[in-house]
């Protein structure tokens, strides 16, 4: 056991590199859609097949990632859009962007997930269609650091999600001593 | 090493489920209150080395340690080694919940076919021959699993030989690292607690 101890205490130096785990992120950017696509160790996909899919499976269209895993779509349906990769050895990349999303780059309105009812018209807008484009150019801009923020830091696994994880595996097996000693005592 | 949620077909995943359900009963079956706290201390060390980062070139591999948990739990490295991943799954999101059963499958079989297979040679002889048998038996299991991994790849409809060999050549330094580990730890463990082989691993 003691040797396993000392393992152990090997395995808790904090390393700070992160898993083979495999990004993904969509976003839009002006009438296409920017993606990247790369492992959480920093290594981006680079030259790799991204298939695009509609919401009912059909191919849409392929793309190949640049050297740093970027790739960028131009949609040509308002449609769900999910993009497919696969990077070997078992690691596949897959992100949606939603019909809603995809229809504001293009302009349009979303085609309607279930058969059209007679609903009123849409409600006018307030601002004129330029307006409308030069705001929302300004918050993607504004978002875009951000959002590669918050992927980046949902990849973090500190200290004290290990520890966590070690304090999950002591009590499982805590209760599996338990259920044992019990057994043992009834026999 | 983890295969993630979408990479299989369903056929696979289910057969790997119901597969890794039947193994991990066998294990428990073997678990005794005697090993049920060297299972919980190699599932957690099997826990936290997927953390530990091994650099080749301009990526890395990380360890697995699986043949150290077959080599001495047998069976039991099933349950241990199926808490280890499920944690990983929730905690770093590495694999996937849909794909836990064929990733216990694909890590712990091998951790007892090394078991099965390397136990007994390590708790006879001297400390040193049973620390090669360690080593080669870490290493056999990394092998295995490579070669799992690339088995379920196929069956998924992905050609068996270029993925196995992408995967078995990446896996190559882990081999040798594990290898090392694995003897250094048969040997410690050979002159201060032999009992811990001599019952044998196999239930």
């Amino acid at each position: 056991m003691r040797y396993l101890a000392i393992i152990l205490a090997l395995s808790c130096v904090p390393v700070p590199a992160l898993a083979h785990k495999v990004i993904a992120g969509v976003f839009e950017s002006g009438d296409a859609i920017e993606g990247e696509i790369g492992f959480s160790n920093g290594d981006m996909a680079s030259d790799t097949e991204v298939i695009v899919k509609g919401p009912d499976g059909a191919a849409l269209g392929r793309i190949l990632t640049d050297a740093d895993g970027f790739f960028i779509y131009t949609p040509n349906a308002p449609v769900a859009h999910t993009f497919f990769a696969n990077l070997g050895a078992g690691h596949v990349a897959e992100v949606t962007m939603p019909a809603a999303d995809v229809a504001r780059i293009m302009g349009v309105e979303a085609e309607p997930d279930t058969p059209p009812t007679n609903a009123p018209a849409q409600t006018v807008a307030v601002f004129s269609t330029e307006q409308q484009q030069v705001i929302a150019r300004a918050v993607r801009d504004e978002l875009r650091p951000l959002r590669r923020e918050i992927a980046a830091y949902r990849e973090q696994n500190d200290l004290q999600t290990v520890l966590g994880g070690i304090g999950y595996i002591v009590g499982l097996f805590g209760l599996g001593f338990y259920f044992a000693a019990r057994r043992k005592l009834a026999a | 090493m983890h295969i993630v949620d979408g990479a299989l077909s369903n056929p696979v995943v289910i057969g790997g489920a119901v597969a890794a359900a039947g193994g991990i009963a066998m294990g428990l079956r073997s678990l005794d209150l005697d090993r049920i706290p060297t299972a919980g201390v190699l599932s957690a060390s099997f826990f936290v080395a997927s953390l530990i980062h091994v650099p080749i070139g301009p990526s890395s591999v990380h360890l697995i340690l699986n043949g150290m948990a077959g080599l001495l739990l047998g069976w039991a490295a099933f349950p241990a080694l199926f808490v280890g991943l499920l944690l990983q799954a929730v905690f770093f999101g590495f694999g996937g919940l849909t794909v836990l059963g064929i990733n216990t499958l694909n890590i712990a079989l091998p951790a007892v076919l090394a078991g099965l297979v390397f136990s007994r040679l390590i708790a006879h002889g001297s400390p040193l021959q049973g620390a090669i048998w360690g080593g080669v038996g870490g290493a056999f299991a990394i092998a295995a699993t490579t070669g799992m991994v690339a088995f379920s790849l196929a069956l998924s409809g992905d050609a068996f030989l270029p993925a196995a060999k992408l995967v078995f050549f990446a896996h190559i330094p882990v081999m040798a690292i594990e290898a090392i580990l694995t003897g250094f730890a048969v040997l410690l463990a050979r002159k201060v607690k032999p009992e811990l082989f001599v019952k044998g691993a196999v239930a």
